[in-house]
């Protein structure tokens, strides 16, 4: 790993939000590069700047007599939809959270040995879809249109995944990429829908038979996988898994 | 069996009152001033008990906060002439940063940040600079210590928008910065 590789990802250690394979990776390439070093520093500085001297500003005092004072003493029944939006995530049992965050960590680790290579592949997509994002490194050829994004890739790639319009569908295409995942050089195929970025990566795997499509949730993110005509596709993005399927379908033709 | 109203009362003040303080900085970080931070929170707390039967568990700090949130959102639409310093969405800083990393592929700058060459009302003015959706997402990250995942909720953005933001902001805090400590060097010569 080198700092082009490792910078994008110092945001994640300092907040917690790798797994523990990449944080062990990670860790060791920052314990022997004094740049990366010097950068983490500076991330943890500004957090420690924020959390002492950025002043917080308490409730002033009598606030809370005053919104208890307000509540009405009586509350008829309530609409079963409030005006605001609760998402499902938000109601899951949070005194668990600590045990729970603990046991996916162990799940993700065990789940990489346990589903092999596939299981590598899916971390890879993953860390290369939010690498890309970090990094604002999404593509190497950034263009809408799909005579020049599939060429390009051609040229680069050993594979020729399908690069589709798909624009009226509502996932207008942004680029493509070379990616590496899982030690192969891979296409990725950029596209967006609404605010959400979508990775498809694309690798030629000869001589393996079809896989339907298959579809798992990792670090928030959701992973469909395929096997068609010698290529292995991964697409992946921070889509609700139903859209992202709807796009895998498109994609798949 | 249903809870009498001064049950779900009770309830309601064991499970909110807690929070008051985060609910008030993050509004009064949105606002800009005590009186509107103030406002929105009473707002948000009515807003929060009416649906409190809607919260099912899970942590109630997001929950509310997301209710802050959306009560500043209210507010900001019913006073639209009043001062306004809330910009959802700031397509300016988000372009100019858009081509930059946090550090470049270039060499380090030289400079480093430095703890003690930032004093509080320093800092506070560096925060005010930014595009309030930064400065939303720096308070829910390094002050509230939420998960991408929670900030995502609470801002109703989609993770990676949380990573890609949280990125550029601190790219831009880490500017202003250097800039502002670089200006208190030559002033100080």
């Amino acid at each position: 790993m080198d700092c082009e590789h490792a910078a994008p990802w110092l945001p994640l250690l300092l907040d917690r939000e790798l797994p523990i394979w990449r944080r062990l990776r990670l860790g060791r390439h920052v314990a022997g590069c004094p740049t990366c070093a010097g950068r983490l520093d500076e991330l943890q500085t500004m957090r420690t700047a924020m959390k002492v001297q950025l002043p917080y500003h308490r409730a002033p005092p009598g606030l809370a007599t005053r919104i208890l004072s307000s509540l009405p003493r009586e509350m008829a029944p309530q609409p079963v939809r409030p005006w605001f939006r609760i998402p499902a995530f938000a109601l899951a049992g949070t005194s668990l959270g600590g045990a729970l965050a603990g046991g996916a960590l162990v799940l993700l680790v065990q789940s990489r040995t346990a589903e092999g290579p596939r299981g590598t592949a899916i971390a890879d997509v993953i860390d290369s879809h939010i690498g890309s994002m970090m990094a604002e490194h999404l593509t190497d050829v950034r263009t809408s249109d799909q005579h020049t994004v599939k060429p390009w890739l051609s040229a680069h790639v050993d594979v020729s995944p399908p690069v589709r319009e798909l624009a009226p569908e509502g996932f207008p295409l942004i680029g493509g990429r070379v990616a590496y995942i899982d030690g192969h050089q891979a296409a990725a195929v950029v596209y967006r829908h609404d605010k959400h970025v979508i990775n498809l990566f694309a690798w030629a795997s000869p001589g393996n038979p079809d896989v339907p499509m298959h579809t798992t949730t990792r670090q928030g993110f959701n992973v469909i996988s395929w096997r068609a005509g010698g290529i292995e596709y991964f697409a992946v993005s921070d889509l609700e898994a139903d859209q992202l399927e709807r796009f895998a379908r498109l994609v798949a033709g | 069996m249903p809870h009498s109203g001064d049950d779900r009362k009770r309830r309601f003040e064991r499970l909110a009152l807690p929070h008051l303080d985060a609910a008030y900085n993050l509004a009064r970080w949105l606002a800009g001033n005590p009186a509107d931070a103030e406002d929105v929170v009473q707002e948000a707390y009515l807003r929060a008990y009416r649906y409190f039967d809607a919260f099912q568990g899970g942590n109630f700090r997001v929950w509310l906060l997301t209710i802050v949130r959306n009560s500043f959102a209210n507010w900001v639409r019913e006073n639209r002439s009043a001062r306004m310093m809330f910009v959802p969405e700031t397509p300016v800083a988000e372009t100019a940063d858009r081509d930059e990393t946090m550090w470049g592929t270039s060499p380090r700058d030289p400079e480093a940040l430095l703890l003690d060459s930032l004093d509080s009302q320093m800092l506070e003015r560096l925060m005010q600079q930014l595009p309030s959706d930064y400065r939303e997402v720096l308070l829910l990250r390094e002050v509230e210590d939420l998960s991408y995942k929670e900030i995502a909720t609470v801002t109703d953005v989609p993770i990676g928008t949380v990573m890609s933001r949280l990125a550029r902001a601190r790219l831009a805090l880490r500017r202003l910065w250097l800039t502002e400590t670089a200006q208190e060097g030559a002033d100080g010569l």
